[in-house]
């Protein structure tokens, strides 16, 4: 999955020396929390985060005369005083794995997208890399989740995919989790059925586990003393 | 009805108050393991079999119930591997036979639904393509799970139908509550698509004939089939005349993985919609627990004039179509509550509506118990 199928390409972008003010008022009017930066050709050169906006911003402790004061102000400083030089931006090129780990590393909540050249393309917030996964796992279609145990060798997941093809039902996403017991493995496969019995049956008489996730849960809570 | 009378009231949650606690005492929320689940489910289900021989816990005086079916139901045919068979309403009606529950119940005759009342909540273009499909012998619509055949269009007119002369009866004064086993079932199907062995959806058209033709402003739609119903909640979702209440699995365990407790209703519609989500193995717990918190002090405030009920028996801890775990008597709790509800608020006016519930061996009783509630012979 690369960045370029999931970010947002209809960009709203600031100048260096846009007012604050203005910046604020154009934020706020199209609910973005990340305002890219540009110059003149389109090569990005900065970027502004509420954050950056809200640290410009007077304190709401002043008294109101002061602080209307400082607040006119500050509007009229440009963007190019507040925002982020050099701001982390990932290629069009990235994967969508890249971005997620790209964003851990550096706690940001959008990163702007450009090509080699430094011309901004486009622009990838958390709330796209949500909507990929909810396309991931296949969770904006019907259908229902198995949990299954399998033993952790190879040749496990042809059977369940073998039983779960033989009952002619579709695969939403498959995922496996890391061992919830030793030299096991958690298969959750959604299944985009409404018809689950005979599939389960069919995996437990295949010698599957359909694990209970409440169990599960349970066994992770804290014993009491 | 204006107002709920408080004695009514007290005396209900004193009931359900008693019987959680109970349930408490007996040890039966102890979920900690799945297998005691298990064994509690098989254990109140013979429980359940004793009583309905010994017959301890009916009354003698029995409410007039409808009974709506049809052969024309059987018709629907899915094919040999299909869990939403003509066999589950064989296996119905023949329990309730050998019960003798039947010749207690007031037979009435289904009529197919004239298509203007289908047309109240399916677009006229879907209910063509519906029919086409059927007329040219194609093995599904819109998803190959959806298994029809040339009788399909037939039965699921008749299942609305069904439902519709349920309701004329009601109103009538012929019954005061009255029972649909009807199929192919209704919940799932939306407005313009069939999904999860659902046509058309019996229960909203139930609920808007019930307003046009007998000018019932506001109806309560008590949803209990395990999995949630996506069909009936959209229909309704921006229509603060219709109270849509689901309590299903969880869904990100479930089909149709939709009903998320933070689903509440869209714009004018907002606040009549609710869901109560239960997780894996947590059957009677939650569901005595959820139903107590959300769907009595919902319906109180909202005051409805009749109650339809969307009742699915594939909750149960038997069942593989689902994992919460129901029990036999968490069943009847779920039966008794709305008989309950109903009481107090709509003169006990219920028609209930059978949707899922696939274990063939269950079935009967389930629907036996959730009948003998609706007729005041059990939990009164």
């Amino acid at each position: 999955m690369f960045v370029i199928e999931r970010m947002s390409t209809d960009l709203i972008t600031a100048l260096p020396d846009m007012k604050i003010g203005q910046a604020y008022d154009l934020m706020k009017e199209r609910r973005i929390r990340h305002l890219p930066v540009s110059d003149g050709e389109g090569k990005l050169v900065g970027m502004v985060s509420d954050r950056d906006m809200r640290s410009a911003m007077p304190s709401k402790l002043l008294d109101s005369d002061s602080y209307e004061a400082t607040l006119k102000k500050v509007m009229n400083f440009t963007l190019a005083e507040i925002m982020t030089r050099e701001p982390v931006k990932i290629f069009v090129y990235y994967t969508i794995q890249d971005v997620l780990l790209i964003m851990r590393k550096y706690k940001v909540g959008a990163v702007p997208v450009v090509d080699d050249d430094g011309y901004l393309k486009g622009i990838l917030s958390t709330r796209d890399l949500l909507s990929a996964f909810v396309d991931v796992m296949g969770i904006d279609e019907p259908g229902a989740l198995l949990c299954i145990l399998s033993d952790d060798r190879q040749g496990q997941m042809k059977k369940i995919v073998d039983i779960v093809t033989e009952e002619r039902i579709s695969l939403g996403s498959v995922l496996v989790s890391k061992s919830l017991e030793q030299d096991r493995k958690a298969v959750f496969p959604y299944l985009l059925t409404n018809n689950v019995a005979r599939v389960k049956t069919r995996l437990i008489e295949a010698g599957f586990e359909l694990t209970d996730p409440m169990q599960w849960y349970f066994d992770q809570l804290p014993k009491k003393q | 009805m204006a107002e709920l009378p408080a004695g009514v009231v007290q005396a209900f949650f004193a009931r359900t108050c008693c019987n959680y606690w109970n349930v408490l005492r007996s040890g039966r929320s102890s979920y900690g393991n799945l297998v005691s689940v298990r064994r509690v489910a098989l254990k109140s289900q013979e429980e359940m079999q004793l009583n309905y021989f010994t017959g301890e816990q009916e009354t003698e005086q029995m409410k007039k119930t409808g009974f709506i079916y049809d052969d024309t139901y059987l018709q629907h045919n899915t094919g040999d591997w299909h869990p939403e068979s003509s066999e589950r309403l064989r296996v119905i009606v023949n329990g309730l036979k050998e019960s003798g529950l039947l010749e207690k119940l007031v037979r009435i005759e289904a009529e197919p639904a004239n298509q203007r009342w289908v047309e109240a909540v399916h677009h006229v273009n879907y209910i063509m393509r519906f029919n086409d499909a059927c007329a040219m012998g194609l093995p599904d619509f819109d998803h190959q799970e959806n298994s029809i055949c040339r009788e399909s269009f037939k039965a699921a007119l008749l299942a609305a139908g069904g439902v519709i002369k349920a309701i004329d009866s009601i109103m009538v004064g012929d019954v005061e509550t009255a029972f649909c086993a009807v199929r192919p079932p209704g919940h799932h199907a939306e407005v313009d698509k069939a999904m999860g062995f659902c046509y058309f959806n019996n229960v909203a058209i139930g609920a808007r004939y019930a307003q046009r033709q007998w000018g019932m402003k506001r109806v309560g739609i008590i949803d209990f089939d395990v999995h949630h119903g996506n069909g009936t909640q959209h229909i309704f979702e921006t229509d603060p005349t219709v109270f849509y209440y689901s309590i299903h699995e969880h869904p990100s365990f479930a089909y149709p993985g939709t009903g998320r407790d933070f689903e509440c209703g869209v714009a004018a519609g907002e606040g009549t919609t609710k869901n109560s989500v239960i997780l894996p193995g947590r059957g009677d717990h939650d569901y005595r627990r959820k139903l107590t918190e959300d769907l009595i002090p919902a319906f109180k405030k909202f005051q409805p004039d009749m109650i339809l009920v969307s009742a699915g028996f594939d909750a149960h801890a038997a069942d593989m179509m689902s994992g919460v775990n129901l029990s036999t008597d968490g069943y009847d709790f779920v039966s008794e509550l709305i008989m309950n509800l109903a009481n107090a608020l709509t003169d006990g006016k219920v028609v209930s509506i059978l949707e899922g519930g696939y274990n063939l061996e269950l079935l009967p009783l389930l629907v036996e118990n959730h009948i003998k509630h609706l007729a005041g012979l059990r939990g009164v």
